[in-house]
This record gives structure tokens, C-alpha cells and sequence, in this order.
């Protein structure tokens, strides 16, 4: 399970790297800081699908965070070598007053695409959420299996280079999770780099290449 | 017909030590079954084949031979009689017994079968091959001649081979679990560490999934967003989104659009009502245009301030979830403020006709102007909308800033009534100024005081660079700032 692919690229390398956030301190008073983890050293190759596990609040949202160039370490050095990072979150910037259609629109821009990548996209789209005249209507008619139906339909479609994953989104109804379980795997196991952050050990050593564990405050 | 049912049972009796691998009870339960069931072959080969496990060779060759004396028919006696020389390592005699067997059963699938597996145990693949080519001409619907033609492959080391053939096995027999298990060996022989784990999970979701990987137009199916978006992107995305927010902002409403001239029109009433009709102010009615040139550019000032100061920190669930540059918040406030503000300016320029002022080439100055006037309204929004989420309180401030920039800009008062010596001061309030070049243009059908114009421009010019340097600073760090 562990060792680096051998001869494999380093796409993206964090080296010492430290975050840590503030903790309710107010303007007169000294804050404290909440360390989410410090010494890591990582590097991730091309291609690879790479598991991280770690309990609730072992910093694996911050770490996804980090590499997706949301924020930055607060000590060591992050260096991507060029490569494309996405985390793939559903509903990003969804307004339930606008249709489905504009809100798979505004999204996939969100998510990096240019408008007319995405409208050329839409019958794809109204296909797989298996939406049909649901498209033109308010989001807000929508039930949240049919919401999440719409935003996973959208991600779908995205192929940066390293693709970061908060659990396997397996969304909707049971006909359509199983659909879009089988979907998420495909992405698990293309040659697309794939980052995947769970709390199941069993379900990152069923699916990822390597794992690596992070504890309160540094990397075993 | 109860006399097999009774038999069955029996069967049972002894083979479930077998399963077991209680191999000396099952031989003395098949002991006991030969007395009552000697007619039935199974009761001496598996007999035999206990005896074989306790490598007891001579009683089970006894069994054998006497079972093929008893049931010529049957191969099965035949074959085990093979194993049990391969189990004492007769090779020789195995390989002679076999061909033996298969000269008499020549079409028995587990003869051909075992037949193809002695020529893989001699290393003979070719003969393997041949003879099991012909066990899946005669038997095509069965499964085990097509795991054995893979196993063939497995065996030679050919992985590739072996990887066709098991997809051959898997589209056959879509449930079997070698075909994918053992597939997934080959691949992993190979060093195909990512092919082996498809393989494996392919049993779960199936062939179609599986195929979708060797299918080219998958890679085409998927559009890759770039490392960063460009200005060009960046627009696109501020101004789709600025509409979006139009639309979504007039769909809440049954009369929609229709109140983004509403509700100027109704304020203008108000104030023509109050100032124009009833206070009869200013004597002709001067102080109502003078005040609505003055009070809709304001309030567009006003609106627009309000919203995209709090944009960033409104705007934190989203900055967390996607690489975002933080302007893209303030800025889709203005766009969009800008949006309901073009009706607010026709419908001023409508009501300053009816109210007798004649439009001249000056108006066309109000364009600069109104340009200039979201120039200065951008710096702002962005600068307090950065300020914002470093010291929160300061949000409450915006309220009264706003109300103190009202009295400051000279709505409703007129320059001359401010002393001599405060003027400069009152112009270096660059909303006063453009509401003094508003009323050049439309009261007093002149040209703006370009000059003016020109030091609000460097004035937003250099606030601007040195914005986009604080912005670009802060960037990453403002996530979780808002975040906290």
C-alpha cells in the first residue's frame, strides 16, 4: 500500500508544511492558536490515487484546502508544479431562486469553465441528473435529492489534473447513488490524479493506490 | 423414486465430513454406504478420494479399480484414478491412465478438461490449448472450459493473453468471479496496479463501467478548467453572475423587472410631491430637479457601497469551496447595482423633459461621468469590502458613513451656500464633486469640469493598483479569515 510509485512525476510537493487557524481571541485579547497539523511532508505523484484518513478535526478538510490554493501554509512550502487542482464540491453558488439550468451554468463557471463549455454541456447534464423539464424550473421546487442530483451532474464533468475529494459523494435516491457511485469510482481509477479524503480506512485501502494518516498534529 | 431421495440424503451424510476435511469419519460413513448404495458409483470415487487425503494409496486404488470394473460408463472413477497417481507423484502413470481414459470418453467434459490440465502440468501449452479449443467447441455454454482456456495463459506467464482471455470469460459469463479476480491477477503481474483494482471493483458495477475506461471518447467527455482564470474569464464570470443574481433578484417578485422603474419612479414622486407640489421650494420648482440630480446618482452610490462591503465576508462559504479571487464578490455587487441603475438614469432624464429642461450635446457628458462614477464606486466597494472581514464591527459603521457622506456631498444644499474657505475641503469629497458635474451638465447644459474628473480618475487610479496588490496579498489568507 505505501511506497511511491516508482519513477512516477511529482506533481505537487508540501514540505514541513504547517496550518493552524485563530481561535476567538477579540481585539484586546491574546489569541490562541488551534494547530490543524504541522510537519508534513507529502509528495503526490501523477496518476496516483491517493488516500488520506485522519479523525474529525485532524486537519483533512484544511489539507485539501491547501492543496487546492484556497489558503496557504502558515509554515514549510507548498509548490505545485504546474498542475490543475480542483476540489470537487456539489451546489457550489447555487441560487434557489434561478432555474437549473443558469444554476449548472453559474456553477461549472464557478468550478472553472467557460459559459460555453458548459451550455454545450447542458443536455449532458439534464441527462445524467435525469431532470428532464425539471431543468427550467427554480431550483427551489427542487427536493434535495434532485438538488444534489443537479450539482453532482455539473462536477461530474470536471477533469482538473489532480481532482481532491471530501468522502465519495454518493448522492440521491438509491438507483441514481449507485449511478453516481459507479461514476466517482470511474474517476477513482482513470489515469486522472485523484486525492481522496475519508474516514473509512476500508473504503480508501478498497480504492486508493497509497494512504497516508494524519493525526492531531503530525503525519505518521 | 424414494429409494434416490433415500440415497440422496445418505450422500449427504457423508460428504459433509468431506467438506469438513474430516477425511477418516467420511471414509468410514462411505464404508458404511457401500453395504446399502454399492450401485452407486459416487459412494466408491468418493471413498477413494478420501483415502487419497489420508494417503492411504492402496485401499483407494482398490476402490478404483473396482469401481471402473462396476461402472464402466462412468469416467469419474477413471479420473480419480488419475489424480491418485499424480497425488503418489506416478507422473508417468498418471499421463498413461489419462490418455487411456480420454481414448474411451473421448467427448466427457471433465475428461477433456483433465486431459488439458495434465498437458499444462507438463508444461505442453500448445497441447493444452488444442485440447481445450475442442472442449469449447463442444461444450461453448459451459464455464469452466473458459476459465480453463485463461487459466491456460495464466499458467504460460502470457498476462496479456490472459487478459483478453478472461474479458472473453467475463463477457460470456458476466457473474462469474474469475473473470474478475483472476483478471485482476494478470494485471497485477503485469505491474497494472490501477488496471488489477478496476478489474476487481468491475464485479460491483459492472462491464459497461469497466468498458468505459478503454473507450477514447471518455477523456473528450471531460472539459479540464484552467490553472487560473484569465481576465477575460474573470469578467465572464463576474458579469454572467451579476445577471444571474438580476434575474434571480426579479424573480421574487410578481411584477418583476418592472420594479426596478417602480420604485424610482415611486421615490421621484415622493420627492416631487413633498418638494415640488407641496413646500413649493426654490420658487419655479428649480430645488426638485436640483435635488434629483443629486439624490438618484447618490443613491446608486449609496446602494451599491451597502452591498459590496459586506460582499467577501457574505461570500465565505463559497470562497472556501472553490479557488476564487475574492474581487469576484464585491464586484458582482456593483455589476449588478449598476444593472438597476441604468432604468433609474432614463427615467431621470424622462423626468427632467417633462419637467421643461431640454436636452443638449452636454447630456452626452453624462456617460464619462456615470462611468467615472462606478470607476470611484468600485475602488470603494472593494476596498471596504477587503477592510471588512480584518475588523468586522466596522460593518455597522457603513450605515452612518453612508448617511454622513449624504450631508458631505451636497444633495441638498448648493455649493454656494458653503463658505469661501470650505469649498476645497467640500470638493476634495470626490461624491461631491461628481454631483456638481451631474448638475454642470444637466441644469446648467455645460461641460463638466473635466480637470475635476481627471484627478477622481488618478485619485481611483492609484487606489486601484494599490487595492489589486492587497487583494492579491491577502488572497489565501482571507478564506479563513472569513472562515473563523
Amino acid at each position: 500500500m505505501n511506497g511511491a510509485p516508482a519513477g512516477s512525476e511529482v506533481i505537487i510537493s508540501l514540505k514541513d508544511v504547517g496550518v493552524r487557524y485563530r481561535q476567538q481571541g477579540g481585539r484586546f485579547k491574546k489569541p490562541g492558536y488551534y494547530q490543524a497539523f504541522e510537519g508534513l511532508n507529502l509528495d503526490i505523484y501523477r496518476g496516483e490515487t491517493l488516500g488520506i484518513i485522519g479523525r474529525n478535526g485532524a486537519g483533512k478538510s484544511t489539507l485539501l484546502r491547501l492543496i487546492a490554493g484556497i489558503i496557504k501554509p502558515d509554515t514549510g512550502r507548498f509548490i505545485n508544479h504546474g498542475v490543475t487542482v480542483s476540489l470537487l464540491s456539489l451546489a457550489a453558488g447555487f441560487d434557489a431562486d434561478l432555474s437549473g439550468v443558469d444554476n449548472a451554468i453559474i456553477s461549472g463557471m464557478l468550478l472553472g469553465y467557460r459559459r460555453q463549455q458548459i451550455v454545450a454541456r447542458l443536455n449532458d447534464i439534464r441527462e445524467f441528473s435525469e431532470l428532464g423539464s425539471f431543468m427550467d424550473q427554480p431550483v427551489k421546487t427542487y427536493s434535495s435529492g434532485m438538488r444534489s442530483r443537479l450539482g453532482f451532474a455539473v462536477a461530474m464533468y470536471m477533469t482538473p489534473d489532480v481532482l481532491l475529494l471530501d468522502e465519495i459523494l454518493s448522492v440521491g435516491d438509491a438507483d441514481f447513488k449507485k449511478k453516481a457511485e459507479a461514476e466517482m469510482m470511474k474517476k477513482l481509477h482513470s489515469d486522472q490524479t485523484v486525492l481522496l479524503v475519508s474516514h473509512s480506512e476500508e473504503q480508501v485501502n478498497r480504492v486508493c493506490d497509497r494512504k497516508i494518516e494524519l493525526t492531531s498534529s503530525s503525519l505518521t | 423414486m424414494d429409494n434416490t431421495v433415500h440415497s440422496q440424503d445418505a450422500m449427504e451424510w457423508a460428504l459433509a465430513p468431506m467438506q469438513q476435511q474430516r477425511w477418516q469419519l467420511a471414509a468410514e460413513r462411505w464404508a458404511t454406504l457401500r453395504a446399502a448404495h454399492g450401485q452407486v458409483a459416487d459412494v466408491w470415487v468418493q471413498a477413494a478420494i478420501c483415502h487419497r487425503q489420508l494417503g492411504d494409496w492402496n485401499t483407494a486404488e482398490e476402490l478404483l479399480t473396482e469401481a471402473i470394473r462396476r461402472f464402466e460408463a462412468n469416467p469419474n472413477a477413471w479420473l480419480e484414478l488419475v489424480a491418485l497417481y499424480r497425488a503418489k507423484g506416478a507422473n508417468e502413470q498418471a499421463r498413461t491412465y489419462l490418455n487411456k481414459t480420454l481414448e474411451r470418453f473421448p467427448h466427457q467434459l471433465a475428461v477433456m478438461m483433465s486431459a488439458a490440465e495434465q498437458a499444462m502440468l507438463d508444461d505442453a501449452f500448445d497441447e493444452a490449448d488444442a485440447l481445450n479449443a475442442r472442449t469449447r467447441d463442444l461444450y461453448s455454454n459451459e464455464a469452466s472450459a473458459w476459465c480453463q482456456y485463461a487459466e491456460i495463459s495464466m499458467r504460460r506467464m502470457a498476462w496479456s493473453q490472459a487478459l483478453l482471455r478472461w474479458a472473453e470469460v467475463r463477457a460470456r459469463f458476466p457473474d462469474m468471479p474469475a473473470g474478475y479476480e483472476r483478471a485482476a491477477e494478470a494485471a497485477e503481474a503485469q505491474g497494472h496496479v490501477k488496471q488489477a483494482r478496476r478489474l476487481k471493483l468491475a464485479r460491483e458495477y459492472g462491464l459497461e463501467w469497466l468498458a468505459s475506461f478503454d473507450r477514447p471518447d471518455l477523456a473528450s467527455d471531460h472539459i479540464a478548467p484552467p490553472r487560473r482564470r484569465n481576465a477575460a474569464q474573470f469578467v465572464e464570470l463576474v458579469w454572467v453572475k451579476a445577471c444571474f443574481n438580476l434575474k434571480s433578484e426579479a424573480s421574487q417578485n410578481s411584477l418583476r423587472y418592472f420594479w426596478w422603474v417602480l420604485d424610482p419612479l415611486l421615490y421621484m414622486s415622493v420627492f416631487y410631491l413633498v418638494f415640488g407640489v407641496m413646500l413649493h421650494r426654490g420658487g419655479g420648482g428649480d430645488f426638485i430637479v436640483y435635488l434629483l440630480t443629486g439624490l438618484v446618482p447618490f443613491q446608486w452610490f449609496a446602494k451599491t457601497v451597502q452591498q459590496s462591503s459586506n460582499a467577501i465576508f457574505a461570500g465565505r462559504g463559497l470562497m472556501n469551496q472553490v479557488h476564487i479571487s475574492p474581487l469576484f464578490f464585491p464586484l458582482v455587487g456593483i455589476m449588478q447595482n449598476a444593472g438597476k441603475q441604468m432604468p433609474v438614469f432614463l427615467l431621470l432624464i424622462g423626468f427632467l423633459i417633462f419637467y421643461g429642461l431640454h436636452p443638449t450635446w452636454h447630456w452626452i457628458a453624462l456617460l464619462p461621468i456615470i462611468v467615472l462614477q462606478l470607476v470611484l464606486m468600485s475602488v470603494i466597494g472593494c476596498f471596504l469590502a477587503l477592510l471588512v472581514p480584518f475588523a468586522r464591527d466596522l460593518n455597522n459603521l457603513i450605515p452612518t458613513g453612508i448617511q454622513f457622506m449624504l450631508f458631505c456631498s451636497g444633495v441638498f444644499y448648493t455649493v454656494d451656500t458653503i463658505p469661501e474657505k470650505w469649498q476645497t475641503l467640500f470638493f476634495s469629497n470626490p461624491m461631491a464633486s461628481l454631483l456638481y458635474q451631474y448638475r454642470l451638465v444637466l441644469m446648467d447644459r455645460q461641460w463638466p469640469d473635466w480637470s475635476g474628473m481627471g484627478w477622481i480618475l488618478l485619485g481611483c487610479s492609484i487606489g486601484g493598483i494599490a487595492l489589486s496588490w492587497f487583494y492579491k496579498r491577502v488572497e489565501s489568507d482571507l478564506p479563513r479569515v472569513v472562515g473563523q
